[in-house]
């Protein structure tokens, strides 16, 4: 579903993203671990085309996500770090929105129904969203992508800052998708979560991919340690 | 198009829960309502004085009496520019120009009644009416609904979510467009149902036979004025890092669009081409009268050749041996120079407005505020080249006045009889009451070409400006 090839972007001389290669297929979740400025984000924005690369490319379902934008965009989902929503619109209305922006057009109760199973709770159904904690937007993305049936789900830093019992149901959530047979691909900070739900585990120091193995191959331990080699060497 | 439809409904929904647009629309709507209903009443006065005292001169003109038609040329009358029901919407230049004239033999009296001349300077700048409020206030209404729409976005971080959607910059760009658009259009709905209802009502259809032709070029024109804010106001907001910058931006080109630049070009205009004050004017022709327009023929001269050229025309040896009476002859030929001379300065003093008015709408190639200010007088009907059509028609009907009293005191009275000869209410008769009609709508766009095209100049501007962000832009800044 999701193949960078060589990917690389510069920023003048400085390379945030160096000949990156990877792959995640239906059903994966790849969680890309490492410091800041590694070139997670970097690599999160070139799939959504937010960026241009400098070399090499990125696709989504085979597409080249530079020459095929709009379609591409079809297939994914993103929630950010911090998904910011329309704070004087309701969850509701909010999903509704960005749902119609994707071409998708259902009933209130279906997306009511969404939210419900993304774990937002009934009574903030109808709140504006400038009440809405950062846990309950995230879950709101949730939603999102299941009403758009996503096949990719791009995901930035999605757990950082929520507390555990929020990030935990955000985990469940994940793994539910990747039931369904979603393709993601999730920037975190989180070693435990990534350890938790992903399938791929990939580590990155300087705009380089230098390990990447699936996450059954190592225990929490072992990932702990291996993550703090590479991020002291 | 689903797309561009869904943005501009959420983006109403989310202006109309922030009430931002509902208090400024508010002000506005009371703004326009007052500036309507006020424009209304003072056009009804006005238009009652000016029926009423128009009928009783014409009335005292009738019953003048018996009289020597030529002191019934001093005796003279008033005429009166109609109040039209468009110029409650621009005043324009109608507070300066004065709204009555005196018509008397020998002398082209000043129009009277300027309203400019009872107010305070600062009373003539911010005098309230609907082409103000539409032409400076709804502009700032517009910076103020439009200035975050995409600095907002960006710096909310809705921005990757919507581009992540698969929307791009274009379809984002025309759906805040077209919700503006929208809410502008509800906001002057009541003001431009309550214009339509007033022009079509039949009042000053006598003055403006083509007021619905003129209603609907002005709702065209300050459409695309506004229209043309709302594009630039996006688009200063797309280009901008910050809202704050967005804002600031907009708010500098709203002073030097509607304040620093009209107040610039109108004194420049006037250091450029100054013109003479009414005495100045006064004096220029009474010296131009004393002495002929080459400056070396007297009065008695010009006379003498008068005299000499019937003497010899009809080979008679005095005046008294003539046909008619000498006397109208040569009142009328004074009345005619005098008319000459009149033209002369006249003609002279246009040229100076004419060259203030071509830096006027050349400037306003730079600035669709003059443009449209232009525009909107000229199809109110208080524009200058309005008032010149109309002090014209007042000389030809003042002129044709005083040639109807020479002749028939040519044609009736004996020399040296002169007050001895009484004219009746047969004569006064023939005088047809003034009326006037304005020029049509295309004629007087013809004056305002330069304005047209800066209309439309910058709306063409703004919208390839709006095409290379849109293509260039991205939801991060590389």
């Amino acid at each position: 579903m999701l193949q960078a090839t060589e990917l690389t972007k510069k920023y003048g001389k400085f390379t945030a993203l160096n000949a990156l290669n990877l792959s995640v297929k239906k059903g994966d979740i790849f969680c890309l671990l490492g410091a800041n400025g590694a070139g997670k984000s970097t690599t999160i924005n070139l799939f959504l085309n937010f960026i241009e690369p400098t070399g090499g490319k990125a696709t989504i379902n085979a597409l080249d996500v530079t020459q095929h934008g709009k379609a591409t965009k079809k297939l994914l989902s993103y929630i950010p770090e911090n998904l910011m929503l329309y704070p004087n619109l309701t969850g509701l209305e909010n999903l509704d929105f960005f749902c119609g922006l994707g071409g998708k057009s259902y009933s209130k109760d279906h997306l009511e129904e969404l939210l419900k199973q993304s774990g937002l709770q009934t009574n903030f159904l109808h709140k504006r969203v400038s009440n809405y904690s950062k846990g309950m937007r995230q879950k709101v993305g949730i939603a999102l992508a299941r009403a758009r049936e996503a096949s990719v789900l791009l995901l930035d830093e999605p757990t950082s800052g929520l507390d555990p019992k929020a990030s935990n149901e955000f985990s469940e959530l994940l793994l539910d998708m990747k039931d369904k047979g979603v393709a993601t691909l999730m920037a975190t900070h989180d070693l435990f979560r990534a350890k938790d739900t992903g399938t791929h585990i990939g580590i990155m120091k300087e705009g380089i991919l230098i390990e990447q193995f699936a996450s059954d191959d190592v225990s929490f331990q072992d990932l702990e340690k291996l993550y703090l080699k590479h991020m002291h060497n | 198009m689903n797309q561009l439809i869904f943005i501009a409904k959420k983006e109403i929904k989310v202006a109309i829960r922030e009430r931002l647009v509902i208090s400024l629309g508010a002000i506005i709507i009371l703004l326009l309502g007052v500036a309507l209903y006020a424009g209304y009443i003072s056009y009804r006065q006005q238009q009652q004085i000016i029926t009423q005292t128009q009928i009783e001169k014409r009335q005292e003109w009738l019953n003048q009496g018996d009289k020597h038609p030529h002191i019934a040329a001093h005796y003279g009358t008033f005429v009166f520019k109609p109040k039209t029901i468009l110029s409650l919407f621009d005043f324009g230049l109608d507070a300066y120009t004065g709204t009555s004239v005196y018509l008397e033999a020998h002398h082209q009296h000043e129009f009277m009644f300027r309203p400019a001349q009872d107010h305070s300077s600062m009373i003539r700048f911010g005098e309230l009416s609907a082409a103000l409020v539409l032409q400076v206030l709804v502009p700032l209404l517009i910076i103020f609904l439009a200035f975050a729409s995409f600095t907002r976005e960006r710096e909310s971080g809705t921005l990757k979510l919507l581009m992540s959607q698969g929307t791009s910059f274009n379809t984002l760009t025309w759906g805040k467009i077209l919700a503006y658009a929208v809410m502008l259009a509800v906001i002057l709905l009541p003001f431009l149902l309550g214009l339509v209802l007033l022009s079509v009502s039949h009042m000053s259809y006598d003055v403006i036979p083509d007021i619905t032709v003129r209603v609907a070029m002005l709702v065209l024109i300050y459409g695309l004025y506004l229209c043309f804010f709302i594009a630039f106001s996006v688009w200063v907001s797309l280009r901008s890092g910050s809202g704050r910058n967005a804002l600031l931006t907009l708010l500098t080109c709203w002073i030097f669009f509607a304040i620093l630049l009209p107040k610039t070009v109108a004194n420049l205009s006037e250091s450029f081409y100054s013109l003479p004050s009414m005495r100045e004017f006064k004096a220029q022709i009474d010296e131009t009268k004393r002495n002929g327009l080459d400056g070396k023929t007297p009065r008695s001269v010009r006379m003498a050749n008068l005299k000499k050229e019937y003497l010899e025309k009809y080979g008679v040896d005095s005046v008294q041996q003539l046909p008619f009476n000498f006397e109208g002859v040569s009142m009328q030929a004074g009345e005619e120079f005098g008319d000459q001379v009149y033209d002369y300065h006249l003609n002279n003093l246009r040229e100076i407005f004419h060259k203030q008015n071509q830096l006027g709408s050349i400037a306003s190639l730079f600035n669709p505020y003059l443009a449209v200010q232009h525009l909107s007088m000229a199809l109110s009907g208080t524009d200058i080249h309005t008032f010149i059509h109309f002090e014209e028609e007042v000389e030809r009907y003042r002129r044709e006045l005083v040639r109807k009293m020479n002749q028939d005191m040519a044609e009736n009275s004996k020399y040296g009889e002169f007050y001895g000869y009484k004219a009746g209410s047969d004569l006064w008769g023939e005088i047809e009451d003034f009326s006037y009609r304005a020029p049509t709508a295309w004629q007087l766009l013809s004056y305002y070409k330069l304005e047209l095209i800066s209309l439309m100049l910058w709306m063409a501007l703004t919208m390839v400006l709006l095409h290379v962000a849109n293509r260039k832009m991205k939801p991060i800044h590389e």
